[in-house]
């Protein structure tokens, strides 16, 4: 049988040696509070070394107020027997101030003598850390509490309580809010936007943050639960949508604004020059008048006498039914007065042009009419129309046939021109298609600027002035073509909104 | 065979006036020519005037103004215009105060000798 002595460690000066290498200061005091032993540590902590200590009083090392504090605990220790757990602040002769934990405890040894001993443990970190935190907590612009499986707030911050109140109660309520408003909150780990307004004070959005259970305590579960205001987020938010829906409409506003000077100016120059155009027309057309008079005199006086100038007089003819052409053209384009527009049957009147105007076509082309309105009343202002339909006949007849004093160079061996008509939408649609060369795309492009032409003697205004007639008539022209497949000219004109028919859409 | 008439130019366009009186002349009608408005009224109580073509905008008095005077003074008056363009509120009044027709300037010769012929028939 072994004894416990041979078991144990009971050698003296390696026990001593032990204890110098604990990481815990140990010292022991006398019954007049004299230090009979002092371990490594701390004599480090008090920068002495042992020899330094011994059988000295605390009074020799630190400051005097601390000195008392400490004399007043171990008298108490050694009178009662009590054990002394304190936090005690000790400023070294370095002016360094360290905080610990200190235990004190008495000890009748078995010597007889009584003696106190206590240990010392750093605490400066945790309590630098502690308000490190503490600051933390405090400024930082997150109300942050801890909550318990109950809902009950074990800690808040300074934020959460001026959200919730000082009262537990209050503190509980805003917990209960929120956990009406997310399921998983606060025990599963959540994140979500939230509104605290339904408590009082201000209205308040916040996204509010649990961490879930967590098991911070032996026993017990806590969730910390985050809450971040963004009641001035969504206030700039809001702001932010007024400030671009203002700007949105704003924007509208200046473009109209921008369109409606851009009508008043392109009004103002449509005026000028129809009042140009008007007067040109008539200081133009009455010498016109006086020379195709005379030259209709001569043809008369000279006829049968053998001069041979009919040739002549043909191209003054021509020359004069030229001129006569571009200024109805300029008085086309230009005419910006307001349209006498009647409810017509558009059909019925538009056979009547085409028999009027398929006379001056070219013999060679052939002319085929297709007309589907089936008399239903279109308003409209016979005389512009006319000059758009006989502008799109003659542009097909060019097209086809070519056009001045050289007509008969026909570009396709069967020229055809086809004129329909059809309900389109909210409107109806007079198509003028030629199966001419059809229109190049860079000319497609340009095709309705005014004084754009790819004629030796067109104007230019032409196509431009259909488009001007369909417009004044709240309507459009749209042009299709294809190199080497024809070309389509749809004048698009509006029914009255009673006259509507629905499903239909312009292609 | 159609009568001779006592035809009235008004244009303020001598060119114009004058090649029209000689190509009426030729058809053997007699011509006054007129070169103003003032002139055409002055023209109507000095002559017996069976038919009238008469330009629109002219110095002095305008065509239909000149119409209208004249239409008062003389109901029986059978007057025609000639125009270098439409001059649409002028000729609205002019149409319904009575004139016959509305020539587009330069105007379409075989239309206005028919015209006159029937005017003379």
């Amino acid at each position: 049988m072994t004894h416990l002595s041979e078991k144990r460690l009971d050698d003296s000066r390696v026990l001593l040696d032990i204890l110098d290498h604990l990481p815990t200061s140990i010292f022991v005091k006398d019954e007049n509070l004299r230090f009979v032993y002092s371990n490594s540590k701390h004599c480090e902590i008090i920068d002495r070394s042992e020899a330094e200590l011994l059988g000295r009083a605390d009074s020799e090392f630190w400051p005097d107020e601390q000195a008392r504090g400490f004399l007043d605990e171990d008298r108490g220790v050694i009178a009662d027997g009590t054990i002394s757990i304190k936090e005690e602040a000790a400023t070294r002769h370095d002016g360094q101030t360290y905080r610990h934990l200190t235990r004190k405890a008495r000890l009748k040894a078995s010597n007889g003598k009584t003696y106190l001993i206590g240990t010392n443990s750093d605490v400066s970190e945790i309590r630098r850390r502690e308000l490190q935190y503490k600051a933390l907590s405090d400024t930082v612009p997150v109300a942050v509490a801890q909550i318990g499986e109950d809902g009950t707030v074990s800690f808040a911050n300074p934020l959460f309580i001026a959200y919730s109140g000082d009262d537990a109660a209050a503190q509980k309520a805003m917990i209960s809010v929120l956990c009406d408003q997310n399921a998983d909150f606060p025990g599963k780990a959540c994140k979500f936007e939230a509104d605290i307004g339904a408590l009082g004070g201000a209205r308040r959005n916040v996204i509010a943050i649990s961490s879930g259970w967590l098991g911070l305590e032996a026993g017990a579960r806590a969730a910390i639960v985050s809450i971040v205001d963004i009641s001035e987020m969504m206030e700039l938010r809001r702001i932010n949508d007024d400030v671009s829906r203002v700007n949105v409409e704003l924007a509208g506003n200046i473009k109209r604004l921008a369109e409606a000077q851009d009508e008043l100016v392109r009004k103002g120059r449509m005026e000028q020059l129809g009042q140009l155009t008007a007067t040109v027309a008539h200081e133009i057309r009455n010498p016109l008048g006086s020379v195709q008079t005379s030259a209709f005199l001569l043809d008369r006086k000279l006829r049968g006498k053998g001069l041979d100038v009919e040739n002549q007089l043909d191209r003054i003819r021509k020359g004069i039914a030229r001129c006569d052409n571009i200024i109805t053209q300029l008085l086309d384009f230009s005419r910006t007065r307001q349209l006498n527009c009647q409810a017509g049957d558009l059909d019925t009147w538009l056979e009547q042009v085409l028999e009027d105007e398929a006379r001056k076509l070219p013999a060679a082309i052939s002319i085929s009419c297709d007309l589907g309105l089936k008399g239903i009343p279109v308003p409209f202002d016979p005389a512009r129309l006319q000059r758009a339909i006989v502008n799109l006949l003659s542009n097909a007849s060019e097209a086809l046939v070519g056009q001045g004093d050289e007509p008969g160079t026909a570009s396709v061996s069967d020229p055809c021109i086809a004129l329909a008509t059809r309900l389109d939408g909210a409107g109806v649609a007079i198509v003028v298609v030629d199966n001419g060369p059809g229109i190049p795309a860079d000319i497609l492009a340009r095709i309705r600027e005014p004084l754009f032409t790819t004629k030796s003697f067109g104007t230019g205004l032409g196509i431009p002035a259909v488009e001007q007639i369909a417009r004044q008539h709240g309507g459009d022209l749209h042009i299709e073509s294809e190199p080497g497949a024809g070309a389509a000219f749809t004048i698009w004109l509006p029914l009255p909104e009673a006259q509507h028919l629905p499903d239909q859409h312009v292609a | 065979m159609s009568r001779s008439l006592n035809i009235l130019i008004v244009d303020d366009d001598p060119g114009n006036a004058d090649s029209l009186a000689e190509l009426f002349e030729s058809e053997n009608h007699r011509v006054i020519v007129a070169y103003d408005g003032q002139q055409a009224i002055e023209a109507f109580s000095l002559n017996k005037v069976d038919v009238g073509f008469f330009d629109v905008m002219m110095p002095k008095k305008n065509g239909v103004d000149s119409f209208m005077e004249i239409k008062e003074r003389f109901p029986e008056a059978r007057i025609y215009f000639m125009t270098g363009y439409s001059a649409d509120d002028l000729l609205e009044r002019a149409v319904k105060g009575g004139a016959l027709g509305v020539f587009s300037k330069p105007v379409d010769l075989h239309r206005l000798l028919e015209t006159v012929e029937k005017e003379a028939a």
